[in-house]
């Protein structure tokens, strides 16, 4: 039996929500990429197939968060700040996302200060758990291309978590064992 | 790119700390950790960096956001280009108009499909009561279905082309249970609930 709208937005909402947050790095982005997410969905449903459904909705997601970013260079480009408040620069305080989603703030902080793509292929990868070949998929580029983001993605993150918490990189190791 | 051929490529250390490299090049692989600091640094790096991301992690989702999830079939715009079209009913089925040419749907119930019975049954059901809702409904959904480009593969374009095409009796059915809750709440309180036997 095919699922209600209601199961599909209970059971998909809060992984999309965490994904649209780890992307964009504030709330009303990711709340705005999460409706649109579902709003696609909704719009699709006819091509809706039991197993493929994450994988869709990843793809949607990551798409539309890299839409909205070219976007924005682009308005930033043309110096037609139409939206200006919500352009990068306003992103919010520490404590502001943690209790905005309980995710950790440092962690918000570092992919924050990753280049888009390099983010959305350690985001998938480290934090959804997609393979390579996931990513690949979902990200229409060669799997090359996703093992060399996810490795300097990585090594950028990890820097940003050093700047950030210069305690942390020692300790990193003793706290996730 | 400043490491010699002799050490592991960047991208074989990723791979390698996430378990993509084939048996052979994680042999390899190790030999060569086996006696090279400097990638045995670099592969520790890729770890520290994956597990920093890896917190188990429950996220809220704000309650007016699932909310206005809920509230998707009574609310999403569709977007269209030009005028809304036009709807009518002629024969077996009804017919809606668009900027983008002429839909079809049949109204009578479908045929059993022949993978998936199941998903039909209730459907069937519900368009005994709501027949001409479902059809206004289904309508409504395709002839506003956008023009506008969606960045991933499975765009409403193609859904859009599929419907055109002669709705296929176990797609439609997957098209329509958000809409027949439009339909059925608003304006026929003494219909069943549709799912459930």
């Amino acid at each position: 039996m095919a699922p209600t709208w209601e199961q599909v937005v209970r059971d998909h909402s809060a992984r999309v929500y965490r994904l649209a947050y780890r992307l964009s790095g504030n709330q009303q982005d990711a709340e705005d990429l999460t409706q649109e997410t579902f709003v696609r969905v909704f719009r699709s449903l006819a091509d809706f197939s039991p197993g493929t459904f994450e994988g869709w909705l990843h793809r949607i997601t990551t798409n539309l968060f890299l839409d909205m970013v070219r976007r924005r260079q682009r308005i930033r480009f043309d110096a037609l700040p139409e939206d200006t408040e919500r352009l990068p620069g306003t992103s919010p305080s520490p404590e502001q996302v943690y209790t905005d989603t309980h995710l950790d703030p440092q962690v918000q902080a570092a992919l924050d200060a990753l280049s888009p793509e390099f983010r959305v292929a350690v985001v998938l990868c480290d934090i959804e758990g997609l393979t390579y070949e996931e990513i690949a998929a979902t990200l229409g580029i060669k799997l090359g291309t996703v093992r060399s983001r996810i490795h300097r993605g990585r090594v950028q993150l990890r820097e940003a978590l050093a700047h950030l918490a210069p305690r942390r990189g020692a300790g990193a190791e003793a706290v996730t064992p | 790119m400043s490491i010699p051929e002799s050490h592991l490529a960047q991208e074989a250390i990723a791979a390698l700390v996430d378990g993509e490299l084939s048996g052979g090049a994680a042999g390899r692989a190790a030999r060569h950790l086996a006696g090279c600091l400097q990638c045995r640094l670099a592969v520790s790096a890729q770890r520290e960096a994956k597990a920093a991301l890896q917190a188990p992690e429950d996220v809220a989702v704000p309650g007016d956001l699932m909310s206005r999830l809920r509230a998707i079939p009574f609310t999403a715009e569709m977007p269209s280009a030009g005028p809304p079209g036009s709807l009518g009913v002629g024969g077996a089925g009804l017919t809606g108009t668009g900027p983008r040419g002429a839909f079809s749907f049949p109204l009578a119930a479908p045929a059993a499909p022949a993978s998936r019975p199941g998903q039909a049954r209730w459907l069937r059901r519900s368009m005994t009561g709501a027949l001409a809702g479902i059809g206004v409904g289904v309508a409504v959904l395709a002839v506003s279905l956008p023009s506008g480009d969606l960045p991933a593969d499975d765009s409403p374009a193609r859904v859009a082309n599929a419907i055109r095409h002669t709705v296929p009796d176990d797609e439609r059915t997957d098209i329509v249970p958000p809409v027949v809750r439009t339909v059925t709440v608003g304006s026929t309180a003494s219909l069943p609930p549709g799912g459930t036997p």
